[in-house]
């Protein structure tokens, strides 16, 4: 009988259906293996199971009796434990506190000695791989992100749960803490107890896993052993279908590509989330950054338009060098950014569309003074090319829809061309036309010669739109898709294989 | 144009309502007040006093434009050392100029130059150094204190030139007074700034979303730095003219500018917070200070009393503008 059996459970949120049908069955001494694409819901899934999200429908069964787990606490006493991938951490306080954060020792007063002792036997597991100033008494805040999750992992370990539950409790860790921590997983699992485990990297599945279950689209697809299957079949799982994903994308080569003039040229490019990235970028290209949420996408093109400044490598406009230091510089040379966080990045709330549509142009035309009437004229054919809905350029940019303001920001980048357009996740949030709209300029741009490059947190929009896809995965570029190359198929095989 | 019909809540909106909201209750509370103050003090709204009160209420209503251009920065923008700098520009300009015509050019150049020195020691320090404005004007105000002290040794210096007081004190053109035409110059001046350049454009944008602001490609620190310059500039004027008004400069004599400035911002419908409001509303909320002070006056309530109710005014109008304001961004 298996210990956990989670039986069609279903939640939505809003007018989102995150989980539409979930299976999970977990037996003891186990390590099962949660996979899916981002947003398929098994974040979801895993916290139904441990009491933090209550499920609209379905049934969980805990050694074959039905159960209701109404919060934390009461997956806690039915030995339920979890690692949540948001950090949950108090950041003032110690390493030993927040390990045993939720147990600590002692009654009304804290046992000091204790709770240091305790804390200290979960230290000890990984010790040689914790890194410098680990130690019971630090306080959380001084140490790096490896550190913070290995104090995750042991708050989790420290539960003794039977049933523990981790979402990529990896992402952070480094080689040998990585191989620490499996070895302390293939151990509790040879004590019988069950491990249901997360994760993005296929070399740790295969690594670690006994079963893989696969959710696609908020379901639950199949469940395998790991040793009857292989990569390929759990990317076709996640595709969908035995065929599915094999086709070529929509969109042609932009034609004699070849012959056209290389517009932005990368080199060696590192900073903060991202290393060693080069490529050329000709004129009329769309060239689409894919892989795994947060690669390095973002922080790439950050870099490239003077947000956050690179550390180190080359890039060229042109032919001529870029210093990159600023916005302000990089605009002036011919860079657009348009960032997916539109309410921190792009729009200035509270404040008319004419004001909103215009600063791009006032600074590359040096303007001082600002005449609506002749500023009104300029902005007019860039809205109009978006199809962007608005009454009037004196209403306030939030008195518009999530996609209307998008377009109103995006506009400001094209009343004055730019020769490179980069854009980071333009269409998150924003509705399904507003999309539509958007890629047919990007499209048409690209077509009257600008060279884009345009990161998308959703495949399907690379796959139609890019001319070449360069995948991400560890802050680095690790495969290069293009011609009948770029198949949905390959990009999930190149995501979520090791970096 | 290829505009089509609007939101629902795009339909009634109209941007010069919500504009003329503080400034309509601004001036009906001025009324209100005017009328109260003649009844307990017949001959307080005649013409010769009410004239009186716009000359005190020009003085109030140039420290408040810069005070105004500052706070719609945002980041918590603030000059609290507004009132150091107009002390200090009354002496400077009555040493300057000791009671010579001769001598007002050099005295208003010299000002000037003092003034936005102050202002951009403030704007490094708030930009550069990120040092809160409320902290780092605060420290400039008392430099300045102490500075008075030093400079002055307690003894009162420096006399206004007659052709400064005339411009304050007597009628120039139509009756008016030249500090009274001088501020309505500022007041279209500012007006113009904030609506006709793209300057304005910006500090209504770093105030709004300083990141967005950035993204745009603005120059969001020489813009801020550039904003406490002028509050330090209009200060500095304002000191000129409290000159000219007093005929002498005695102890500490701007101080009282530091509170209703602030006062006078958010009364005419800027908030706190910033990337919002105006200056044609601080005028009106600069007037209405100034009869509020005359009444008080006129009641026998001196001071340390007027600035208890100057400072109990404030937080109540923090109650029903500022954080209402804030609240919808």
């Amino acid at each position: 009988m298996a210990r956990l059996v989670a039986k069609a459970v279903s939640k939505t949120y809003g007018a989102t259906k995150a989980l539409r049908r979930g299976d999970l069955e977990v037996e003891a001494g186990e390590v099962h293996v949660l996979i899916g694409s981002n947003g398929s819901g098994k974040s979801t899934l895993c916290k139904i199971v441990a009491g933090s999200v209550r499920p609209d429908s379905g049934e969980l069964l805990l050694d074959g009796k039905p159960v209701t787990i109404n919060d934390p606490q009461e997956a806690k006493t039915y030995g339920i434990g979890i690692f949540y991938q948001e950090l949950s951490l108090a950041a003032h306080r110690t390493v030993a506190e927040n390990i045993l954060l939720s147990n600590l020792p002692g009654g009304v007063f804290v046992d000091r000695k204790q709770l240091v002792a305790t804390a200290s036997r979960y230290i000890a597991l990984f010790d040689g791989v914790t890194g410098e100033g680990f130690s019971a008494g630090a306080t959380v805040e001084a140490l790096r992100p490896d550190q913070r999750q290995l104090v995750e992992i042991m708050k989790a370990l420290s539960t003794e749960a039977p049933i523990l539950i981790f979402d990529e409790p990896t992402s952070a860790l480094d080689r040998a803490q990585v191989d620490r921590f499996f070895d302390i997983l293939r151990r509790l699992k040879a004590e019988g107890r069950s491990i249901v485990f997360i994760s993005h990297r296929m070399d740790e599945i295969f690594a670690l896993g006994d079963r893989v279950t696969v959710i696609r689209d908020g379901e639950t697809v199949a469940t395998k052993r790991i040793d009857e299957t292989d990569a390929a079949e759990v990317i076709r799982l996640m595709v969908g279908g035995e065929s599915a994903g094999m086709e070529t994308a929509a969109r042609a080569p932009a034609a004699n590509k070849a012959a056209a003039q290389t517009v932005l040229s990368v080199g060696n490019l590192s900073g903060v989330g991202f290393h060693n990235v080069s490529f050329d970028l000709a004129a009329g290209e769309i060239l689409g950054l894919g892989g795994l949420h947060g690669q390095g996408q973002s922080a790439v093109l950050r870099a490239l338009f003077g947000a956050s400044p690179p550390s180190s490598g080359s890039v060229s406009l042109k032919g001529e060098p870029l210093d990159a230091n600023s916005p302000r510089a990089t605009i002036k040379r011919g860079v657009a950014y348009v960032s997916g966080d539109r309410r921190r990045d792009g729009v200035i709330a509270g404040r008319p569309i004419l004001e909103n549509v215009t600063p791009i142009h006032a600074l590359k035309q040096r303007l001082a003074l600002a005449a609506p009437s002749s500023l009104r004229d300029r902005a007019k054919p860039a809205l109009e090319a978006l199809r962007t809905k608005f009454a009037g350029f004196g209403h306030p940019i939030s008195s518009l829809s999530g996609g209307n303001q998008q377009k109103i920001v995006i506009a400001r980048w094209l009343i004055d061309r730019p020769d490179v357009l980069l854009l980071d996740d333009p269409t998150k949030g924003i509705d399904l036309s507003a999309k539509t709209d958007l890629f047919q300029l990007i499209r048409k741009l690209a077509a009257e010669g600008m060279a884009i490059v345009l990161y998308s947190s959703e495949d399907a929009e690379l796959l139609g739109n890019a001319d070449r896809i360069l995948v991400f995965n560890g802050g680095g570029v690790t495969r290069e898709l293009t011609g009948a190359d770029r198949t949905a198929f390959n990009l999930y095989q190149a995501a979520y294989e090791a970096a | 144009m290829s505009a089509v019909e609007g939101t629902r809540k795009d339909a009634g909106f109209s941007p010069m309502a919500a504009l003329k909201a503080p400034l309509m209750v601004a001036l009906l509370l001025i009324v209100l007040l005017l009328a109260l103050g003649e009844y307990l003090s017949p001959g307080f709204a005649s013409a010769q006093q009410i004239l009186r009160l716009l000359i005190v209420a020009a003085l109030m209503g140039i420290v408040a434009a810069g005070q105004n251009l500052v706070i719609l920065g945002g980041r918590e923008g603030i000059d609290l050392s507004v009132g150091g700098v107009v002390s200090l520009a009354a002496i400077i300009a009555g040493n300057l100029m000791s009671g010579q015509d001769s001598g007002i050019l050099l005295a208003v150049l010299g000002c000037l130059a003092a003034g936005a020195l102050i202002g951009l020691i403030n704007g490094i320090g708030v930009t550069l150094l990120r040092i809160p404005p409320l902290v780092m004007t605060l420290g400039m105000l008392g430099v300045l204190q102490g500075l008075l002290v030093v400079i002055r040794n307690g003894i009162p210096s420096g006399r206004a030139a007659p052709g400064l007081s005339g411009f304050v004190t007597q009628p120039l053109f139509l009756g008016l007074p030249g500090i009274i035409w001088l501020w309505i110059a500022i007041g279209l001046l500012m007006a113009f700034l904030l609506r006709r350049t793209i300057l304005g454009y910006r500090i209504y944008a770093i105030g709004s979303n300083e990141q967005a602001a950035f993204m745009a490609g603005m120059p969001v620190k020489t813009t801020r730095i550039l904003l406490f310059v002028l509050s330090g500039m209009f200060a500095a004027i304002a000191g000129i003219c409290l000159l000219g008004y007093t005929g002498s400069s005695f102890a500490n004599v701007g101080e009282q500018y530091m509170l209703p400035s602030i006062i006078a911002v958010v009364f005419g419908g800027t908030p706190l917070s910033g990337g919002k409001g105006g200056y044609t509303g601080t005028m009106a909320g600069a007037i209405l200070l100034t009869v509020l002070q005359g009444i008080l006056t006129t009641v026998n309530i001196d001071e340390s009393g007027r600035q208890m109710v100057f400072g109990a005014t404030l937080l109540l109008l923090m109650l029903f503008y500022g954080r209402g304001q804030a609240l919808r961004t």
